[in-house]
């Protein structure tokens, strides 16, 4: 355990460990490119200089271990000349076109310019020309002109992702990243190489020019794509939500995400939502207002006595099972409640990395609840239930990412066989709209919408918190249990949809963003 | 003057065969090695004194002592990327005498206790690889190379691999990566290469004339190698002679020798009618020297240093009154902004950098500023790096620009060389 | 602003104060009867004042050469709006050099408080205020400018060009 000061203050570190990381564990700052706690050192941007007393070089704090009594600094004006010039050298072929670079704004080298930098420029020769708008896969987009070519992406698809697509072609600074010729990027994690790249060269096809990050909001939740069940950071504003990003969560996911999760968001858009509750009976389809139609439900629900029944799918948090749960069983008197196993096959498949076959975030909930309140029941029951006409009613908790489903329309047919079918679900689908029979459409709330607990493949409890309100008037499966057992609930009606949920760490982030003088001394966009 | 301890036969065609080499006493030291102890031979390069040849001159016998002392398996490089402008020692070493780089691998492969040996060599040297790998080829058929060395117990294999033409794959670690098949880029240290190199594996890489010197240090013994040259810097060393001279070529001098004996003594001094103006002492890398430092220099690491240069690898260029060192320092930076790995911010960015302030000034687009912009740059780029070619790019600069700035102030002002007084264009067609 | 009251005498007198403000209206109708050249008062709209031309009025964006539009679609002029009148969509073009560039673009006029603001923020000189100021219309959807109305209006004979040549700009690199 060697002891050492850095910045004049004594701390002790483990055996090993890199003065970056000593840093990091003490909250200091340090200026970096190339580093990433995630991946091997590569010592190449030669930001992270520090001064260590006794040696008339400055050193990289990523590849210098510390020893005993050593004494660092790095805010002595020596560093601090080192680090403006290894920034100017980044910067002398780098384009200037922040105006149309998609990472402005969360951009590295703005970061560190405008905190080391704000010299006048003495480059006045020509920029060093290379190629622009590179596709390079699917799903990302290569502008190698504006690439400090730290090789962050290159060693990401050398040590984690293993696919090896990426490399550094050419030497000096005629270097550029590239692909080997017929491999291109296509492996289900290559956007996290668009995350970790800290300037604009690397873009996602999907991001790419949707919006300026200084329009959006961000709020943090888990991922609901699998049971995996990842960090992540959703970005959004009042048009909707453009783009998901992870969280670093060493129990979970370490920094990345697969590129399936970062498609997410989109059916949490208005676009991809059941706006309004329908009710279809004899003479037609009627609109109505969510919580209205669950009202309408429930006189159904309340007289089909032993009838009913109540079918889940692993989508909804912990707390919603327990309350719709325990409302069916001790309220309505009925113990039928089914659990919608989509995926039985392929529920124990695993890449090896993040992505599992089970593409629900809270399968272990539901089955968790499901045994709480002693419910045991077989899928075989329902089917001989609707058969032979012992069970008239289903209320049915779709799913509200489909991705997943692929017996999502045999299902709906199979349970539309029901005399009256009660279907909440997020997410609009045709195959609702053209249902026969007596039917009552709820629509839910989405994972953004609302705060709980999923329990990922491995028993993890992890909370997560509401990021914002997309549908106002869609319900929660606790408020629609309430409601379909007869009970009155105030639902009030969120008006400030698309508004960042005031959170005390978003408070935090503000604080921060208010350095970022630009956006923020206007103040709010 | 030239003391002949390693070139002595070089003379003779058939000293590049074994047969030849063997008649003038080949292969005789290995047969002595192989007697004694791996420990004795270790002690015997380092009570030698015996310094790298390639250029940084750090003592052979310290670096063996750096391996681990433990039964991993190591590896032993011959290192014959000899791509530093001015320097072609190795070439004739390899070409006139591969028997005697043979013999000193052996020899050094069995004092470091390694089993496997490459010689990477450069990859525009056609010629002496195929004298080298035919050399190999002759060893292994009598049995000079692979199982059970003279009976001794000792294997050693060796392999000849061609470099790919890339100046930084000279240095040792970018050497290594481009061995192990990956692009020839330095490596980060630590690990150093004796603890974890080749394959991840302790590694000694080692030069040409520095594996070869180990053959006369085991046959006449130390005391008799630290005769020649000086204290701290013993022995004899090839240096390549280039430039405006009358006489270039390699000659074996003991180190010490006074470098303006070199110029005028061996190398039949500068052409009639001109004057020396500069030197440069180690290879294109080394700061310059004027002709009043190169009165004062001896050639031996220490006297060149103080002179604030390196000795490096002793490729004297030596440069008359008819230069114009804003030309000559144009064509380095085109040099060593070609031959950047790219993979250190300063270096890439800065060589080029300084490669294009240098053209501007030379096609008369310069601005006196830019002078103290070349200082800059290459202050900044000094020491920031993980190899030494941002300092082999940077220490040019700063010398041609702070012992010539009249020249480079000439330049910008009227457009046109100061010593040639033609411009850019009418120089170089 | 105070209002001074003087409570004299005098001012409880109102001929002199009648009688002195006839006299000034007197003198500048014998004035501008006597001179019409230098009466202020126009016939619009038959006539119309002459402002200079740097008057902010509505919005121009600029195109390149080939007709097409400069704006690169940074948004800057978006964010820096005060009025937050500005709405542009982004697109990708076909030419790599190009990159970005609006498929929508669109100034609400009514919210628009003509501080210029927007020309100031273009990094690339892509929309300037021109000298129009008379835009009536009989709703409000006639305020909302879009792409074709802001670039090519019948006024503009086909866009306003800038000075600034991209090509040269290319080639240096910036």
């Amino acid at each position: 355990m060697p002891k050492c000061t850095i910045n004049g203050k004594e701390i002790e570190v483990k055996d090993g460990t890199t003065i970056m990381e000593a840093m990091y564990q003490h909250g200091m700052r340090i200026a970096h490119y190339c580093y990433h706690p995630s991946l091997s050192i590569a010592g190449v941007c030669r930001l992270c200089m520090v001064e260590i007393e006794g040696n008339p070089r400055v050193q990289i704090a990523c590849n210098t271990t510390v020893t005993e009594g050593m004494k660092i600094n790095n805010t002595s004006q020596k560093v601090k000349d080192a680090v403006k010039w290894t920034l100017d050298f980044h910067l002398i072929n780098h384009p200037l076109d922040c105006p149309v670079c998609d990472q402005a704004g969360e951009c590295g080298l703005q970061d560190q310019y405008m905190e080391f930098g704000k010299y006048d420029p003495e480059m006045a020769e020509k920029k060093q020309k290379k190629h622009k708008v590179v596709d390079l896969g699917p799903t990302v987009v290569l502008d190698s002109e504006r690439c400090i070519l730290c090789s962050r992406c290159v060693r990401f698809t050398k040590e984690v992702s293993k696919t090896n697509e990426l490399g550094i072609f050419n030497r000096g600074d005629r270097s550029e990243i590239g692909t080997y010729d017929g491999q291109p990027l296509n492996n289900k994690y290559s956007l996290n190489t668009v995350d970790i790249c800290p300037v604009g060269a690397l873009t996602s096809k999907d991001f790419r020019f949707r919006q300026r990050v200084w329009y959006l909001k961000e709020g943090e939740t888990l991922c609901n794509g699998c049971s995996t069940g990842c960090s992540i950071k959703t970005y959004f504003n009042k048009e909707g939500f453009f783009r998901v990003k992870p969280v670093q969560n060493d129990k979970v996911n370490g920094y990345w995400m697969c590129d399936e999760g970062r498609d997410l968001y989109k059916f949490v858009n208005r676009e991809a939502r059941m706006l309004k509750g329908q009710k279809r009976s004899a003479s037609g389809w009627e609109m109505m207002v969510p919580g209205a139609v669950a009202k309408d439900a429930a006189q159904v629900v309340k007289t089909a006595g032993q009838g009913l029944a109540l079918v889940l799918t692993g989508q909804y948090t912990s707390e919603e099972y327990d309350a719709i749960i325990n409302s069916f069983k001790n309220e309505l008197k009925t113990t039928k409640i089914f659990h919608w196993n989509n995926n039985k096959e392929t529920a124990d498949q695993f890449d090896g990395l993040l992505i599992r076959g089970d593409k629900n975030p809270n399968t272990k909930g539901l089955i968790q609840a499901m045994q709480k309140h002693g419910v045991q029941t077989e899928w075989n029951q329902l089917i001989e239930g609707l058969k032979n006409g012992s069970i008239t009613t289903v209320v049915v908790a779709g799913p509200e990412n489909l991705m997943g489903y692929a017996d999502y329309m045999e299902k709906v047919k199979l349970l539309s066989t029901a005399k009256n079918l009660i279907w909440m679900q997020s997410t609009k689908h045709q195959i609702l709209d053209s249902l026969m029979g007596q039917v009552w459409l709820v629509p839910m709330k989405s994972y953004v919408e609302k705060e709980g607990t999923f329990v990922n493949y491995a028993g993890l409890e992890q909370k997560f918190k509401k990021v914002t309100t997309v549908v106002s008037e869609a319900l929660t499966l606790t408020e629609a249990a309430s409601v379909l057992s007869g009970q009155q609930i105030m639902v009030k009606p969120d008006t400030n949809v698309l508004i960042e949920a005031n959170r005390s760490q978003d408070k935090v982030m503000m604080e921060h963003k208010k350095k970022n003088e630009f956006i923020f001394r206007r103040g709010p966009l | 003057m030239e003391t002949k301890l390693l070139t002595e036969h070089y003379e003779k065609d058939e000293f590049r065969g074994l047969d030849g080499y063997k008649k003038n006493g080949g292969y005789e030291v290995l047969k002595k090695a192989l007697k004694m102890q791996p420990q004795q031979i270790i002690d015997e390069v380092k009570a030698s004194g015996l310094r790298g040849r390639g250029g940084a001159g750090f003592s052979t016998g310290t670096k063996w002592g750096f391996l681990p002392k433990n039964g991993e398996p190591r590896y032993l490089l011959c290192n014959a990327d000899e791509g530093e402008p001015g320097t072609c020692k190795d070439r004739v070493m390899m070409e006139r005498a591969p028997h005697q780089l043979i013999e000193g691998m052996i020899i050094s492969g069995f004092a470091i206790g390694s089993h496997k040996g490459y010689i990477y060599i450069r990859g525009e040297y056609f010629y002496p690889r195929r004298v080298l790998e035919q050399a190999v080829k002759e060893a292994y058929a009598a049995g000079l190379l692979g199982k059970n060395i003279l009976g001794s117990g000792f294997d050693f294999d060796l392999d000849v691999y061609s470099g790919a033409g890339a100046y930084i794959c000279g240095e040792e670690t970018a050497l290594i990566s481009s061995l192990e098949g990956k692009k020839g880029q330095p490596k980060l240290k630590p690990p150093f290469p004796a603890v974890q190199g080749y394959l991840r594996k302790p590694t000694i890489v080692n030069n040409v004339e520095t594996l070869a010197a180990v053959v006369p240090i085991i046959r006449d013994g130390a005391a008799a190698y630290k005769k020649f040259g000086t204290e701290k810097s013993p022995g004899t060393k090839l240096f390549s002679l280039s430039g405006n001279v009358v006489k270039p070529g390699n000659y074996e001098i003991p180190l010490g020798t006074p470098l303006k004996d070199l110029i005028f003594k061996i190398g039949g001094g500068m052409k009639p009618g001109r004057k020396l103006k500069a030197c440069i002492p180690g290879g294109s890398s080394a700061p310059v020297l004027t002709a009043e430092e190169v009165e004062k220099a001896n050639l031996d690491y220490e006297s060149i240093a103080s002179l604030g240069s390196m000795l490096g690898s002793g490729a004297v260029i030596v440069i008359d009154d008819s230069q114009c060192m804003v030309d000559l320092l144009g064509v380095l930076m085109h040099f060593y902004s070609h031959e950047s790995c790219g993979q250190c911010t300063p270096c890439r960015e800065g060589t080029g950098w300084l490669n294009k302030i240098v053209h501007s000034i030379l096609t008369g687009r310069g601005r006196l500023q830019d002078i103290d912009l070349l200082i800059k740059v290459a202050d900044n780029m000094k020491g920031r790096t993980i190899c030494a070619l941002s300092d082999a790019a940077a220490l040019p600069v700063l010398s041609f620009v702070s012992k010539f700035r009249d020249e480079f102030e000439y330049y910008v002002r009227e457009g046109r060389s100061k010593v040639k007084g033609t411009s850019y264009a009418e120089m170089h067609h | 602003m105070s209002i001074v009251q003087r409570n004299s005498e005098v001012n409880k007198w109102y001929l002199p104060g009648i009688i002195g403000g006839l006299f000034i209206t007197g003198k500048h109708l014998l004035t501008n009867l006597l001179n019409r050249k230098k009466m202020p008062t126009l016939n619009y709209p038959e006539e119309k004042h002459e402002y200079s031309p740097r008057f902010k009025g509505n919005h121009v964006l600029t195109v390149k050469k080939d007709g097409s539009l400069r704006c690169t679609a940074c948004m800057l002029c978006a964010t820096n709006c005060p009025a937050q009148c500005i709405t542009i969509v982004a697109a990708e073009h076909d030419d790599p050099n190009v990159e970005k560039y609006p498929i929508n673009y669109e100034i609400d006029m009514l919210r628009c408080i003509f501080c210029g603001f927007c020309e100031e923020a273009c990094p690339v000189d892509a929309i300037r205020m021109g000298p129009e100021w008379q835009t009536p219309g009989l709703s409000g959807s006639t305020f909302s400018y879009d792409i074709q109305r802001l670039a090519y209006r019948p006024q503009l004979k086909g866009g306003i060009q800038t000075y600034v040549d991209d090509e040269e700009r290319h080639k240096a690199g910036i």
